[in-house]
């Protein structure tokens, strides 16, 4: 059995599950941004495959993945210094905690 | 390389890091809002001055230089401009990051500008989060509980919201090769609705962009971050994002669903009918659920869901006409327009009340029509023109989409709107009685400053000129509608 | 092709059979009384490389490594355009050359700004 660009889109897939299952469900800020990180990396995954067989004379996947690992990473910074700010001021990061304002 | 071609982005970009810059080095802040305004104006200026019949592609095919995108360039500069005027009071809340609050502005208006002139998946991608990632910040300007948590909760859901995007666009990249929206029509033209049907990848990547789109206008099931961030932002924020955020998601709506998915029928039929799945759920949750709400910037976020609903009403129209859909992108682009103006009045108008007051309940706005005449008139014209009615803008920019819906055989969904518009005079006339028949708490006059009136009555004008006469910017919006062939 | 899923759900049975093995092999242990439990203060203190441990271990970093750390993250991410670019330097002439030192020259701005903004300092 020989690796085919469906076993990567398969696992693409079920690690973009993981991530979204985990982003709506975890209480933790910092583990939803890990989960949010687990989709992106996964869509990258995908990416990559897509262009190596469906256009393997092209880089276009592969340029496309670079980008969205630099925006991935300022996304997390941002988010990571919201959280630095929030924790100032409540002292825990439990997302459960979050709730000032409800529907 | 045509760079000349570049030159509103350079501008701004330029101008933000001056701004930032100069926030480090010099000691006088009040230079830092006359710069970004300087720059926006030079932005904007040279906007006007490209606008004419021929377009072009820059960098590679990434980005189209044409009346479209110029419309917005310059929908996206004035925005801006009147949202700094508007801030000159509010900033002294964060008078220590006024650099910061500057420069982010111009960049997330940078970014919109890229969003309405991008016509490639990665150059896309890479604009909406330029955009959203400075929006991101700025929600969580007031460093108060509330900001920081709107902000972590705009973050958090907006990261999941692009995470789907992205799946939606590499499953499209997939299924054409191609990341170019010319090249992906051209891919698609040549495919059947049986091969389509045979490996679906392509209608799963479309409904995926639909959900990470719909999360940027706030269509409705994706709209759960929007009352939250609208309360806990700073209010000059809330308006700029209510405003000029929506009006990306649609430019980039616009241009990917007609320029990549537009042709083959049975293609545009599809998305056509999503949106107005989309346009009805948004319409009526956004209306009922604005009812009871006692907070006027969560009202006015629940209003704009609605609002949504109605643009999405064009969108609808455009799906099931491709053929005459240059109408139905000037009917959006003149409701874009309209709605910017009046919602910017809206916000202008609570940022100085409340600013004064400090309170955004309904209830202490109270006697508003004594205490502070000017601003509370004009924030009448303004929910006026939010429901609907002549002589505002409002009125105009629903019977062209309205117009545009019944011509192509969507007569329920004009019923739906319509209804809905009735539904929303509740919660708008509400706080119009409020204000001009309550008890005021005090007799004491409210005073307000000069830039957020100057910026006020520029919007009550645009109102009244896009009410009065439409024809003015309906022709631009024809011209704007028209482009885009690549 | 079917056989491959027979190969598969064989494996999992294995794998399922093996952690419950290990999971329960303990517990069977215990209650047999084959593994004497008898806890005591230096068997639960926290092992630590063989020093003993001074106060809790839920001490809090000081607040300037995180931002050492986020300004790290931003700026290292970066070097990544660089890469694709080194590989063909020859190539791509100098215009290529330019937009780098534009990318670099906005990166330097982020830089400037940390180091204005008393960030580098630890205090």
């Amino acid at each position: 059995m020989t690796i085919g660009l469906e076993h990567y889109l398969v696992l693409s897939a079920v690690l973009f599950c993981i991530g979204l299952y985990g982003a709506l469900t975890k209480r933790n800020a910092v583990i939803i941004l890990m989960c949010i990180e687990l989709m992106l990396n996964s869509v990258n995954i995908s990416l990559v495959a897509f262009s190596s067989y469906i256009v393997p004379l092209l880089l276009t996947g592969q340029v496309f993945a670079i980008f969205v690992m630099v925006v991935a990473a300022a996304e997390v910074a941002v988010g990571l210094a919201i959280i630095l700010a929030i924790y100032r001021g409540l002292t825990d990061i439990d997302a459960s905690n979050i709730n000032l304002m409800k529907w | 390389m045509n760079l000349e071609l570049f030159i509103p982005e350079i501008t701004l970009a330029v101008f933000a890091i001056l701004v930032i810059l100069l926030d480090l080095f010099v000691r006088d802040k009040s230079w830092l809002r006359l710069v970004s305004l300087s720059g926006l104006v030079i932005a904007g200026g040279v906007t006007v001055a490209m606008w004419g019949d021929d377009s072009t592609a820059i960098f590679n095919n990434m980005l189209a230089v044409d009346n479209f995108a110029l419309f917005f360039k310059l929908l996206f500069a004035g925005i801006a401009f009147l949202v700094i005027l508007a801030s000159t009071d509010y900033v002294a809340k964060f008078a220590r990051f006024q650099g910061e609050y500057y420069a982010l502005i111009l960049l997330s208006t940078l970014g919109m500008m890229l969003m309405a002139a991008t016509t490639d998946l990665i150059s896309l991608f890479v604009a909406l989060e330029l955009t959203s990632i400075s929006l991101y910040v700025l929600v969580g300007f007031l460093k108060d509980r509330k900001s920081t948590e709107a902000s972590l909760k705009y973050l958090l859901l907006g990261a999941i919201a692009s995470a789907v995007l992205l799946y939606g666009m590499a499953l499209v990249f997939g299924s054409t090769g191609q990341t170019q929206l010319g090249a992906i029509a051209q891919a698609i033209q040549s495919m059947s609705l049986e091969s389509v049907l045979d490996s679906p990848a392509l209608l799963m990547g479309i409904v995926l962009l639909i959900a990470g789109f719909g999360f940027k206008i706030a269509a409705v099931p994706f709209q759960m971050w929007v009352p939250d961030v609208y309360e806990g932002a700073p209010t000059p924020v809330t308006a700029y994002l209510s405003v000029a955020s929506k009006a990306a998601g649609f430019a980039i709506i616009l241009r990917v669903f007609f320029s990549a998915f537009g042709i083959p029928e049975w293609l545009s039929m599809n998305w056509g009918m999503i949106f107005a799945a989309l346009a009805v759920i948004s319409m009526i949750i956004g209306n009922v659920i604005a009812i009871p709400q006692t907070n006027i910037k969560r009202m006015l976020g629940y209003s704009s869901i609605a609002q949504a609903g109605y643009l999405m009403v064009g969108l609808a129209a455009i799906g099931f006409a491709p053929a005459i859909a240059t109408q139905g992108q000037s009917t959006i682009l003149f409701f874009l327009a309209s709605y910017a103006l009046t919602n910017l009045g809206a916000f202008i108008a609570v940022i100085a009340i409340s600013n004064k007051i400090n309170s955004d309940d309904i209830a202490d706005y109270a006697g508003m029509g004594k205490r502070a005449p000017v601003m509370a008139l004009a924030l009448t014209l303004c929910l006026i023109s939010l429901i609907g009615m002549p002589p505002a803008a409002g009125f105009m920019a629903k019977f062209y989409i309205f117009s545009t819906a019944v011509q192509n055989d969507l007569l329920w969904l004009v019923v739906i709107a319509v209804l809905n518009s009735v539904i929303s005079a509740y919660y708008y006339l509400r706080v119009v009685k409020v204000m001009w028949y309550g008890q005021p708490a005090s007799g004491e006059k409210v005073p307000s400053s000069g830039a957020p009136r100057l910026a006020l009555f520029l919007c009550c004008l645009g109102v009244l000129v896009l009410g009065i006469i439409p024809g003015l910017v309906m022709r631009l919006a024809e011209l704007a509608g028209k482009m885009f062939a690549f | 092709m079917l056989a491959n899923y027979g190969l598969i759900g064989l494996f999992s049975i294995v794998v399922v059979l093996f952690t419950l093995v290990m999971v329960i092999t303990p517990i069977i242990l215990r209650f047999l009384k084959i593994v004497p439990s008898n806890p005591n203060p230096i068997k639960n203190s926290i092992f630590e490389c063989g020093m003993e441990t001074i106060g809790k271990t839920w001490v809090q970093f000081n607040f300037h490594y995180y931002f050492y750390a986020l300004i790290f993250l931003a700026l290292d991410v970066l070097v990544v355009f660089l890469y694709p670019w080194a590989v063909h330097l020859r190539q791509l002439g100098l215009f290529s050359f330019f937009v780098v030192l534009i990318l670099v020259f906005i990166v330097l701005i982020g830089y400037i700004y940390a180091w204005k903004k008393r960030v580098l300092e630890w205090k």
